[in-house]
């Protein structure tokens, strides 16, 4: 394991004041001002254990919500929301069919199901991936805010101002992904801020630097972005063809103009088996072609009530 | 309920009350005090005076009104 040199400077683990540039230790990224930063999540290395769930709320001070066990798999978050900004999905896949009847080494499984006794080589029957806000390079719910409550960070990341959200919920139905949610304790639209006071302050978000496996992993997007690739390239050359991203340049989830997502994921099945959309698309780019069509209906409208009119009065004249 | 703010994140906050028990509370839309107002009462550690109601669903607390203590008023009791 690769420890930075400025680590050897801190060998106690109690410490009278923060680290400078901490990131640099626990990320081997300094954050700085006018780079653009997010995670790039691989879900293959997931185990599930909801270490980010904890950190987010612990260092959001997020109040628990859905209090009670929801009698789905071992996730009792159940989604995003207001007061859940990282969600630990659970994904038990009751056919090895989706994969192609192979498992995740490639070997043929001969359509047997994961629930059979021969459990399927490398791989169990479940999926796990921590989903949270993707930070959308052109982020609907900005376009779609009103008040410009939401903005983009000096970090590229997508956050809502709370003194200047007015609770319109507008940001709701533009987010593709499903993200965005107004509290009904406040009457605000809340979501991950990727840790902004964090990141200001030279610190790792908390999610990233709380995972274990380092499936979630923190850093400048070019960066990210090329890690992910030689770990696609990787698991391909190890068998597992069923390796993607999602969210990065010309891949899925990165359609309908959205460019690419900050927030991107390392897929082995469907998108749909992850609760994500196979092709995001921005509300705002359908914004004119609904005026058009709009206004084209309201001028056919008139046209027909003229013709009607014009038609009634001439019978009327002739009945005369 | 009466106590010191230690902890502010947007419109949340944590109270520790007199007992040093913590408590979470979320700013109510209809509260008489604005996100941005939480963060000076944490920094200066203002003792403060909570009115509130439980939420339904969510293991925290609706703040209502905030009001500022005298900070006599907190520390007679303690000895």
């Amino acid at each position: 394991m690769n420890v930075h040199p400025r680590a050897r400077d801190y060998p106690k683990s109690s410490l009278g004041e923060m680290i400078p540039n901490e990131s640099e230790l626990t990320a081997g990224v300094k954050i700085e001002p006018g780079k653009q930063y997010g995670f790039f999540t691989d879900t293959t290395v997931c185990i599930g254990c909801k270490a980010c769930e904890v950190a987010c709320k612990e260092w959001n001070n997020l109040p628990a919500d859905n209090v009670g066990l929801t009698g789905h798999s071992y996730d009792n978050t159940g989604a995003l929301s207001a007061n859940t900004w990282r969600h630990v999905n659970f994904i038990e896949q009751s056919s090895i069919q989706a994969l192609g009847g192979q498992d995740l080494g490639g070997q043929d499984l001969g359509g047997k199901s994961v629930r059979d006794n021969d459990q399927a080589p490398f791989q169990s029957g479940w999926l796990m991936m921590s989903d949270v806000c993707k930070h959308c390079h052109h982020a609907p719910c900005m376009e779609a805010c009103p008040t410009g409550a939401l903005f983009k960070t000096e970090f590229d990341t997508v956050v809502v101002q709370q003194d200047i959200c007015n609770g319109c919920g507008y940001c709701v139905p533009a987010c593709p992904f499903g993200v965005v949610d107004v509290s009904k304790a406040d009457g605000k639209a809340h979501k991950c801020t990727l840790c902004y006071d964090r990141l200001k302050g030279g610190l790792e978000p908390a999610c990233a630097k709380s995972c274990p496996t380092d499936s979630i992993q923190f850093g400048e997007l070019s960066d990210l972005q090329a890690r992910a690739k030689r770990r696609v390239d990787e698991l391909h050359a190890r068998g597992v063809h069923t390796a993607y991203t999602y969210g990065t340049p010309d891949s899925p989830g990165a359609t309908g103009d959205m460019k690419y997502l900050n927030a991107f994921f390392l897929l082995t099945d469907r998108p749909e088996a992850y609760n994500l959309p196979a092709a995001p698309t921005r509300p705002s780019n359908r914004v004119a072609p609904a005026l058009v069509a709009g206004l084209a209906t309201l001028g056919g409208l008139a046209l027909a009530a003229v013709a009607l009119l014009a038609g009634s009065s001439e019978g009327a004249r002739h009945g005369r | 309920m009466e106590g010191t703010i230690t902890i502010v994140q947007e419109g949340r906050f944590q109270l520790s009350d007199r007992a040093g028990v913590s408590h979470q509370f979320v700013l109510g839309h209809d509260a008489l005090a604005e996100t941005e107002q939480l963060r000076p009462l944490q920094s200066r550690q203002a003792q403060v005076r909570v009115k509130y109601t439980d939420a339904s669903g969510l293991i925290s607390l609706i703040a209502h009104r905030i009001d500022l203590l005298e900070p006599n008023l907190l520390e007679s009791p303690r000895r």
